[in-house]
C-alpha cells in the first residue's frame, strides 16, 4: 500500500548528543533544510559497503539540501546498480578532521623503530641458521621438505 | 601514422551553429538578475547532415484494430488493453521525464531524477514485452508502431514537462495511483502480470519517497517553492483525472479477479490519499473530474502529436532495423 510517510526526515535525532556542543550545533545546520540552490547546500559524504565481509570505504561526496535529500541520492549514486548492501551518509561537517602535519608527519626524529623496515633480521636469521635451528624461518629443515636454503621463505632484499 | 578516424572526409564541418538559447532561459536569467544565456558554438549546434527521412504514421496495427473492436466483450482483449495502457503510461512519463536530464536544477537531481526515467520506460518494457508475446510481434513494434491515436496512454502524462514544479506534482500524483494500480494488480489471476508487477513495486517504493520528498520541501520551504508547487498544482490536478478513465472491457477483468478494483475504486482511494496529503499541507484541491479526457480510447491533446513524432522518429526511418 501506499505509504506518505517515509520521506526520510530532515528533523531525525542526531546521534552525537552527549556533551559535543560545537558538533551538535553543526548537526542541526545540516539537519534544518537549506534555503537557496545547490551553492550554498552542505555536502555530504557517503560511505559504502560492498559485501559482508567488507568494510564500509569512503565512496565520495554529494550536496543536498539536507539529510532526508542526501539519503534519497545516496541511493541513486551509490546504490541503484545493487553495488552496496549499506550505504552511511555523513554530513561533512559532523566529520572531524586531523591535518596538523606535525601530528601525521612528526619532525625528523629517528622513528624507523615503528616500522618494520627499521629492522634488519637478515643477519640474524643468518646466523641462526648457520647453528642449525629448524625451527628458524626460512632454515632447510622448516617442515621437513625444502632442500635449498631460502627456499621455504623468500626474505625481501631490503630487509 | 594515420588515424583512421581521422578520415579528411569525415572532418567536414557538419554542424550549423544554431542556438538552443531559448526565450524560457533568457526569462530565468532575467528573473535570476544574472547574465542572459549566450549561445555557445561549441555546444549549441543541430546537425546540418542530410538525414534519412522518416516514413510516415502506420496505420493501426491489426491486433489493436481487433484490441478495439472486441475489448468491450472480450476478456482476453481486454487484457490486452491493460497491458498497452500500463505500459503507455510508464513509457509516456518516462520519456517526458527524461526530458529533464541534463538540465535538471542540481547534478545530483539530474542523476536521481534521469535514473527513475529510466525505471519508467524500463517498466514499460516489461508490460510492452507481455503484450507484444499475446499479440505475436515484437515489443518494439508494440511501442513505436502505432499511429499517435494508437496510444492507450492517460492524458495527464503527455503534458509538456513544462517546468519542475509542473513536472514534480505530475510524477507524485502519477506514482499515488501507480502505486494503487499496481496493489490492485499484484495478486491478478493473470500469474505473467502479478509476476512482474512484484518487482516494480520494490522499484516503484523510490519513487514514492522521492516524491513525497520533493512535495514537502517545496511545500514547507521557502515562499518561492511554494508559489511553484500551489501554481503548478491546479492544471495538473486537473488532468489527473485522465488516470481514472475506465479501460474498455474493465468490467470482464474485475470479474475475472485480473484486475482487483474497477477506476472508480481507485480514483476514490487516491482522492483519500493524495488529497489527505495535500490537506496536511495546507493546500485545498477540489475533485478532479474522473472523464471527459479520452487517452484510454486513443485521444490526446495537441501537445501529443509533436511529442509522438519525436518518439517514434528512428524507428520510422526503418521500422524493420534490428539494433
Amino acid at each position: 500500500m501506499t505509504d506518505l510517510s517515509p520521506d526520510p526526515s530532515p528533523t531525525r535525532e542526531g546521534a552525537n548528543s552527549a556533551g559535543l556542543g560545537e558538533r551538535d550545533e553543526r548537526e542541526m545546520q545540516v539537519r534544518a533544510v537549506a534555503g537557496g540552490s545547490g551553492a550554498t547546500w552542505p555536502i555530504f559524504e557517503i560511505f559504502r559497503q560492498e559485501r559482508p565481509s567488507q568494510a564500509l570505504q569512503h565512496a565520495g561526496n554529494l550536496t543536498a539540501p539536507d539529510q532526508g535529500m542526501a539519503e534519497l541520492y545516496a541511493r541513486e549514486f551509490y546504490g541503484r546498480r545493487n553495488e552496496s548492501i549499506r550505504i552511511w551518509v555523513v554530513p561533512r561537517a559532523a566529520v572531524s578532521e586531523i591535518v596538523d602535519v606535525d601530528l601525521l608527519h612528526p619532525p625528523a626524529v629517528d622513528r624507523s623503530y615503528r616500522m618494520v623496515q627499521g629492522y634488519t633480521v637478515r643477519d640474524k636469521l643468518d646466523a641462526a641458521r648457520a647453528h642449525g635451528g629448524d625451527d628458524v624461518p626460512g632454515s632447510p629443515g622448516r617442515k621437513g621438505r625444502a632442500t635449498e636454503p631460502h627456499d621455504a621463505m623468500e626474505i625481501p632484499s631490503d630487509v | 601514422m594515420s588515424n583512421p578516424l581521422h578520415d579528411p572526409a569525415r572532418e567536414v564541418p557538419r554542424f550549423s551553429s544554431v542556438t538552443t538559447a531559448t526565450a524560457d532561459a533568457h526569462a530565468e536569467a532575467a528573473r535570476q538578475g544574472v547574465e542572459a544565456v549566450l549561445p555557445s558554438p561549441a555546444f549549441d549546434v543541430l546537425p546540418t547532415l542530410d538525414l534519412p527521412t522518416p516514413g510516415p504514421a502506420p496505420a493501426l496495427p491489426q491486433w489493436l484494430v481487433t484490441l478495439d473492436a472486441r475489448a468491450a466483450a472480450d476478456q482476453e482483449q481486454a487484457l490486452n488493453g491493460l497491458l498497452l495502457s500500463l505500459a503507455d503510461d510508464e513509457f509516456i512519463v518516462g520519456y517526458r521525464n527524461s526530458e529533464w536530464t541534463g538540465i535538471a536544477p542540481m547534478l545530483e537531481e539530474d542523476v536521481a531524477f534521469s535514473s527513475m526515467a529510466q525505471d519508467e520506460i524500463g517498466h514499460a518494457r516489461l508490460f510492452y514485452g507481455l503484450l507484444a508475446d499475446r499479440v505475436g510481434v515484437d515489443a518494439d513494434q508494440v511501442a513505436y508502431g502505432r499511429p499517435a491515436d494508437g496510444f492507450r496512454h492517460a492524458q495527464l502524462l503527455e503534458l509538456p514537462r513544462t517546468n519542475w514544479a509542473f513536472t514534480l506534482v505530475r510524477q507524485f500524483l502519477y506514482d499515488q495511483y501507480d502505486q494503487l494500480r499496481l496493489e490492485a494488480l499484484s495478486h491478478s489471476q493473470y500469474v505473467p502480470l502479478a509476476e512482474v508487477i512484484g518487482k516494480i513495486q520494490r522499484e516503484e517504493k523510490y519513487h514514492a519517497m522521492h516524491g513525497t520528498a520533493w512535495m514537502r520541501r517545496l511545500a514547507e520551504n521557502t515562499a518561492e517553492a511554494r508559489a511553484r508547487l500551489e501554481a503548478a498544482l491546479p492544471s495538473a490536478w486537473a488532468a489527473a483525472g485522465s488516470l481514472f478513465e475506465p479501460l474498455p472491457g474493465e468490467a470482464l477483468l474485475v470479474q475475472a479477479g485480473i484486475l482487483a478494483q474497477p477506476s472508480a475504486d481507485l480514483h476514490t482511494a487516491w482522492l483519500g490519499q493524495v488529497g489527505g496529503f495535500f490537506r496536511d499541507l495546507g493546500i485545498m484541491v477540489p475533485a478532479p473530474p474522473a472523464a471527459g479526457f479520452g487517452g484510454r480510447q486513443g485521444r490526446h491533446t495537441a501537445d501529443f502529436a509533436p511529442m509522438w513524432d519525436e518518439l517514434t522518429i528512428v524507428y520510422r526511418i526503418d521500422p524493420a532495423a534490428r539494433w
